[in-house]
């Protein structure tokens, strides 16, 4: 108990540079929430008239406006960006060497991780927060209330975690903050090929079946469910599975990295 | 027409921090001016301010008979520069990099081949032209940087403390360079808060601190203002006070220097056998005793009040113990 | 004339060896290059693949998604490109190798039009790469003039955008303002026709693209990938890229100019 108490501390002291680390630098901030709400009200703008469409028997779903339809993805952008900061953030402290005093001090090696998580754990709620505000700022209601707002949030700050874990295996591995940043487009087309900005049964082929089993997919349609269609269907937990198994594959590459930079020293 | 010339130079920063301040100075043709100060003294102000990369706030100077703000492209046409960080493109080879300095001043590309290729030889990079700066060590990159500020054959050369973070011997090579050029008819404008630079490559000293001028003289000029040797005590912590009373009545006690007890003595090495006979009557061991004579170091404490070579560790100089 | 030009050539000199001297990230940097030169591609193959339906709404004005959107992802290349160059100046400003070039006696104006000159001759290559990508999945031919135009385009909006970094890199001197830079660009492309034509756009984002003057831009691109070549789409889109860089290149060398303040 006196070890796991020590760890949470640890994890709470981390956890708390991390996060002040994050919101002391808002030019860092910047392009988590300003980059995502700019394309959102972008694409809202271009692509709006999408709500109309009729291909071959599928329509578009029935929302009140394509801004309802967006923010799920919006959000999820979001929270990839993130998780991207994270990682950036923790190769930016291996290369300045900070990471090393960690190593060589009596704490548990993933309660560094773990720490790191933290800081974008809050970023991802504050994303959450925020485009939930913008929605309804332009009238977009959440379906299911409170608890749609609450869930909302829960989901897309254990989506960053989950997606941060990665980021922050990549950067353990590499050690090169300029690497993780180069993930950036990568982002984008994993998103593209989800159901992130279109319905995914609207889509052109081979983006269509790419995107019925993406994961990001169903996370984005648990969202949706909150926000517009309601908790009716399995859309929520198959989001769930989604996040633990992305979480799971963070976790277990971030602790072969971990084991590998301590092994080799880089 | 002196070199440079400089009348109540003045840079102020945002914030109102006062880099520089009413300095004036002349270094002649032909030679080597070491500006001496520790960090953050004002040196990398006035070089950026005489080579046009900054603005003075007041004053005026003049670079080979030019005035630095009214005519900066001229005088960027007369000078050399290598500045405190080598600033060199670690993609690019040493040998594209002194063309590409040559071609920025607008000499054909036939003579910048031939001149840089006669520098890098010179500075003895020949060898290592074609592999990339990245490759290089410190002092290789020291000497391309100063190879690239010669390839336009310069009349006034300025040199922002060009051997910091060199080892000993790569520091003599450049000494050695510097020395070479300016018996070829460069004037050479030196910072550099290592006293023993500014000793061996100067002609005049200008010692700086806290944005202002304080000294300026040869360095044996210099050192004779300060006239006096002085005896350095090391002595056990405890007793540090009580020889302090006793050696202040043989001589003014100086500044305490990395533990030691000093006190300059007026009548030279005759009073250094009173000075120990009276700690020992004291009962105070002494555990080492030096009689030091004047050096830079000692100037800069009689303006300043403290040493510069104190600064000198902080560098991270290793300071390697006798066998 | 030709004497103009023997004044003019020790300048172009120094604009070659910069642009030789650019062109290093590219060949001596393994991979550097690649997301640069890769993401419009990906832009260009997401839009296409998640939007590309929405040319069965009435109004649309071409019969194939991706010979619509192909220009703004050659623009959004572009775009990149010269934000890039951007970046690398505030990277030379921050390591020093800037204050090498301003302390030159080389003109303020040739060490400005080294970057720009890069970022416009960098910019062939995404828009290259996108091309290729863009003609095997079925978008149609611009015809040669079409294309000549396009590229021509593309070359000046990598121009601008190299203007608009710089100006951003001397201005700040650091590389965190590197976000502002992309991110300008970015906003300045997609506020336009590029998802969709104007009469199909809503809300603020119609009347931005009607008055946003890169739409002529992304028009002058798009003529001839999915009509036909006519001056009338042409001559707007030169004038506006010839006003923003008159523009921006003045207001970077304003702040080149103010570096020494």
């Amino acid at each position: 108990m006196t070890a796991l108490r020590a760890n949470l501390r640890v994890i709470g002291a981390l956890g708390l540079r991390a996060v002040r680390q994050t919101f002391r630098r808002p030019q860092l901030m910047a392009p988590i929430v300003v980059f995502p709400t700019l394309l959102l009200a972008i694409q809202v703008g271009g692509a709006g008239s999408a709500i109309h469409l009729h291909v071959g028997g599928v329509s578009f779903p029935h929302v009140d406006s394509f801004l309802q339809f967006m923010l799920a993805g919006a959000m999820m952008q979001s929270l990839m960006l993130a998780g991207n900061s994270g990682g950036i953030a923790l190769a930016v402290d291996i290369e300045m060497g900070f990471t090393d005093r960690l190593f060589a001090s009596p704490i548990s090696r993933f309660s560094i991780v773990l720490g790191r998580l933290a800081g974008t754990a809050a970023l991802g709620a504050l994303s959450a927060v925020w485009f939930l505000v913008i929605g309804l700022i332009f009238g977009v209601p959440i379906e299911e209330g409170i608890a749609g707002a609450l869930v909302t949030i829960g989901l897309v700050t254990l989506t960053a975690v989950a997606i941060g874990g990665i980021g922050a295996a990549i950067a353990l591995r590499t050690g090169s903050s300029s690497v993780v940043q180069g993930l950036f487009p990568l982002i984008f087309v994993i998103l593209f090929l989800s159901s992130a900005f279109f319905p995914q049964n609207l889509m052109l082929e081979p983006a269509q079946t790419i995107a019925n089993y993406n994961p990001l997919s169903f996370i984005v349609e648990g969202l949706r469910d909150a926000i517009v269609f309601g908790f009716a269907g399995s859309e929520m937990l198959d989001a769930l599975l989604a996040v633990i198994g992305i979480g799971c594959v963070g976790l277990l590459l971030s602790a072969a990295a971990m084991r590998h930079r301590v092994r080799t020293g880089g | 027409m002196p070199a440079i010339e400089v009348e109540a130079l003045e840079r102020v920063f945002e914030g109102g921090v006062r880099a520089v301040q009413g300095v004036d100075l002349e270094v002649a043709e032909g030679e080597i001016y070491g500006f001496l100060g520790p960090n953050g003294a004002g040196k990398t102000t006035m070089v950026r301010m005489l080579t046009t990369l900054l603005l003075p706030t007041g004053g005026s100077a003049r670079v080979a008979g030019h005035d630095i703000v009214r005519e900066a492209s001229t005088v960027r046409r007369s000078i050399g520069v290598a500045l405190q960080e080598a600033a060199l493109d670690p993609l690019m080879t040493g040998r594209e990099l002194i063309r590409l300095q040559a071609t920025l001043h607008g000499i054909s590309r036939a003579e910048g081949r031939r001149r840089g290729d006669e520098l890098l030889d010179k500075v003895g990079l020949i060898d290592a032209a074609d592999r990339r700066v990245g490759t290089y060590s410190g002092g290789m990159q020291r000497r391309l940087d100063l190879a690239s500020a010669l390839v336009h054959e310069p009349r006034v050369l300025f040199l922002d403390e060009p051997t910091t973070g060199l080892d000993p011997v790569s520091r003599k090579t450049i000494w050695e360079e510097v020395g070479e050029l300016n018996r070829e008819g460069t004037t050479v404008f030196l910072t550099t808060q290592y006293l023993e630079e500014a000793d061996q490559l100067a002609n005049r000293v200008g010692i700086i601190d806290d944005g202002k001028l304080v000294a300026e003289d040869t360095p044996e000029s210099l050192k004779a203002q300060v006239g006096r040797p002085h005896l350095e005590l090391s002595l056990a912590a405890e007793v540090a006070e009580r020889a302090h009373e006793v050696v202040s009545r043989f001589g003014k006690p100086l500044p305490a220097k990395d533990g030691k007890i000093l006190v300059e003595l007026a009548g030279g090495a005759t009073e250094v056998a009173p000075v120990v006979v009276a700690l020992d009557e004291s009962g105070i061991a002494v555990e080492s005793l030096e009689l030091v004579q004047p050096s830079l170091d000692d100037v800069f404490v009689a303006k300043t009040g403290y040493h510069l070579e104190a600064e000198e560790e902080d560098t991270g100089e290793q300071e390697v113990e006798p066998a | 004339m030709a004497e103009a030009i023997s004044r003019l050539r020790p300048d172009l000199e120094m604009i070659r060896a910069l642009i030789a001297r650019a062109r290093n990230e590219l060949v001596r940097v393994p991979g550097a290059a690649v997301p640069g030169v890769l993401a419009p591609t990906i832009f260009f193959l997401g839009l296409n693949g998640v939007f590309g339906n929405l040319i069965q709404l009435r109004g649309f004005s071409a019969d194939s998604y991706s010979s619509f959107i192909i220009p703004v992802s050659m623009l959004q290349g572009a775009g990149f490109t010269g934000a890039a160059m951007g970046v690398n100046l505030a990277r030379d400003m921050e390591r020093g190798w800037f204050d090498r070039l301003v302390a030159s006696p080389a003109p303020r104006w040739v060490l400005l039009a080294g970057n720009v000159a890069s970022a416009s001759i960098r910019s062939l290559i995404p828009a290259t790469v996108l091309f290729c990508v863009a003609m095997a999945i079925g978008a149609h031919f611009p015809g040669i003039d079409g294309l000549a135009i396009a590229l021509i385009l593309v070359m000046g909006m990598a121009a601008v955008a190299a203007c608009w970094g710089s100006m951003l890199a001397l201005h700040y001197r650091s590389q965190s303002v590197a976000p502002l830079m992309q991110s300008g660009m970015f906003v300045a492309i997609l506020c336009t026709t590029a998802y969709a034509p104007l009469a199909l756009l809503q809300g603020w984002l119609k009347e931005v693209a009607r008055i946003n003057p890169v739409t002529q831009v992304i028009e002058g691109v798009r003529q001839g990938f999915v009509g036909g070549v006519s001056w009338a789409d042409t001559w707007p889109a030169f004038l506006v890229l010839a006003g923003l860089l008159a523009l921006l290149g003045a207001l970077a060398l304003r702040e080149l100019r103010r570096l020494a303040e």
